[in-house]
């Protein structure tokens, strides 16, 4: 909805054949949203709801290690997360994005993909284990979503930010990997930044598998203990 | 040999114990039942003994094991329904096998048999969504009988049935029972906790008695339980019906008031009488054997009911 929104609303004065790409960079926030939606808020949403439903405590009586639940959970986390990513690419391109990426920028953006992914079902399972009501569990993921999406340049133009919030958007690995992919899909004009340095792509990677570790670390010795 | 030992047992949550030095033991083998009103513990201690919670202090032992290191043993069924009622009964239990670690054919074989057990072969395929309450509860149940399970506890099994499906679900207990499986059953429902061979009475966290149904009900309820039922529920009626009543203890039920007395026979007639000279109607008056909730309102002087509600 967004991406059908965005791509009439925010490329009125720009010139005629910049627009394909603009709906395309729109479509890749838009994707990156539906990622960090599916991490933040579907996942704890699932741990809450089992938590609620008894299915937690029988899991947890059972011979079985958490990391069996927890490939579970990251599973239906890049099931749905690579589904919403589908469809909000072909939206876009259906309503006139287009990409400059083809050859080795298509594996690489969907490296970028990976680490969306990473960040935000890492930050969704600290969500989980924190919060152990289902509707809390929702609204803070997507609080977290939309307020750090807001502050990071994802719905508004980088340059737009004030200084602060530009250094966090560097530092935020679903920001990065956001510049990252457009500036690969959709063209280094399309990003004010260049987000493809080594050290930021350093920074990206281990940011992302950190919030991912911390995630997976809390949930597999909090949420799997219920006091 | 002990399925169960649990001695001393101490919990406490934000500065309240819910269990406060739990003794328990139960022989391998055998149905007990733990019947105690909500907040008294009952469910915190199956937890432990199922190894979802951790106690502060005290043992607890599951054939002779930390419960950790025992699960393969325990068989546990939350009292929430757990199965997903997108799936059907098989697609529930298949995935349970494969979490255990059963390969794909082995999974649909022991499916299959334990569908059987539990009576639901039939109602297999069908999505959990379509069963009745009583159906889900024994999908949930086969879940914990898999191959191994030596201890098998069920927590509030039967809430929300109708006596159909109650009689259905206590049918099927009996031939796990059969199986040599210990049974703990975790209820407040007295009709329930009688048919296990022992049971344990459990209030803010302390076992308050333990035996036979039989002999908690020689020990601790030795009177005739008199219920007495009225037009309307009055001061007046309970006024007239203490006086009739060992201590002037009256416990109100939905079912009307309830009494107790050394001398049903004499006292059912004098309390027909007070009634109606005082100018109540008595709709019915009945004198029935004590049942389990009666100990439990002798030992603590509140019904079952009342001490849930609070």
């Amino acid at each position: 909805m967004w991406v059908l929104i965005g791509s009439f609303s925010f490329t009125g004065s720009a010139p005629q054949q910049v627009i394909p790409y603009i709906k395309g960079s729109i479509a890749i926030s838009m994707m990156v949203f539906a990622l960090m939606i599916a991490g933040m808020s579907n996942l704890p949403a699932s741990i809450a709801g089992d938590r609620a439903n008894g299915l937690l405590s029988k899991l947890i009586s059972m011979p079985i290690k958490p990391y069996k639940d927890f490939i579970g959970r990251i599973s239906a986390v890049i099931t749905l997360s690579l589904l919403a990513a589908a469809l909000v690419i072909v939206v876009g391109i259906a309503v006139g994005a287009r990409f400059t990426g083809t050859g080795v920028e298509i594996p690489q953006a969907v490296g970028f993909v990976f680490l969306v992914i990473c960040a935000s079902a890492g930050v969704g399972l600290i969500i989980g284990t924190l919060i152990k009501n289902l509707q809390g569990a929702i609204m803070t993921g997507v609080g977290i979503a939309v307020i750090t999406s807001a502050i990071s340049g994802l719905f508004v133009p980088y340059e737009g930010l004030p200084v602060p919030l530009q250094t966090f958007a560097r530092i935020y690995p679903i920001s990065s990997a956001q510049a990252s992919i457009v500036h690969l899909l959709a063209g280094p004009n399309m990003v004010a930044y260049n987000p493809l340095t080594s050290g930021q792509i350093a920074l990206t990677i281990a940011l992302s598998f950190a919030l991912l570790l911390v995630g997976t670390v809390l949930y597999s010795r909090l949420g799997w203990k219920l006091e | 040999m002990l399925a169960i030992h649990v001695e001393n047992l101490v919990k406490t949550y934000d500065n309240r114990r819910v269990l406060d030095g739990v003794n328990l033991d139960v022989p391998e083998g055998e149905f007990y039942a733990l019947m105690g009103p909500n907040g008294s513990g009952k469910t915190t201690l199956a937890s432990i003994i199922a190894a979802v919670k951790t106690q502060d202090s005290g043992i607890v032992e599951v054939h002779g094991n930390k419960p950790a290191q025992a699960k393969e043993f325990i068989g546990y069924v939350p009292q929430e329904n757990f199965s997903s009622p997108k799936l059907s009964g098989r697609e529930n239990l298949v995935y349970f096998a494969n979490l255990l670690g059963y390969s794909r054919s082995q999974a649909n074989q022991l499916v299959a048999e334990v569908l059987k057990n539990v009576g639901l072969s039939e109602e297999a395929d069908k999505r959990v969504a379509k069963y009745s309450g009583g159906m889900r509860k024994r999908l949930e149940v086969a879940t914990a009988i898999f191959p191994g399970i030596k201890v098998l506890i069920l927590d509030e099994p039967t809430t929300g049935l109708d006596p159909t499906a109650r009689r259905a679900f206590f049918s099927m207990v009996q031939e796990i029972m059969d199986r040599k499986t210990s049974i703990i059953l975790i209820t407040h429902i007295g009709s329930d906790a009688e048919l296990a061979s022992r049971v344990g009475l459990i209030d803010n966290g302390k076992m308050i008695a333990e035996g036979t149904p039989d002999e908690l009900k020689r020990k601790h309820a030795v009177e005739d339980v008199i219920t007495v039922e009225t037009a309307v529920k009055t001061d007046s009626v309970l006024s007239v019906l203490k006086g009739y009543s060992i201590n002037g203890k009256v416990a109100e039920s939905e079912a009307g008031y309830k009494i107790y007395s050394r001398n049903g026979d004499r006292v059912l007639a004098d309390v027909v009488r007070s009634l109606d000279q005082a100018g109540h109607k008595v709709m019915r008056i009945e004198m029935a054997r004590p049942t389990l909730e009666d100990v439990f309102f002798r030992l603590t002087e509140r019904n079952l009911q009342e001490a849930m509600d609070n």
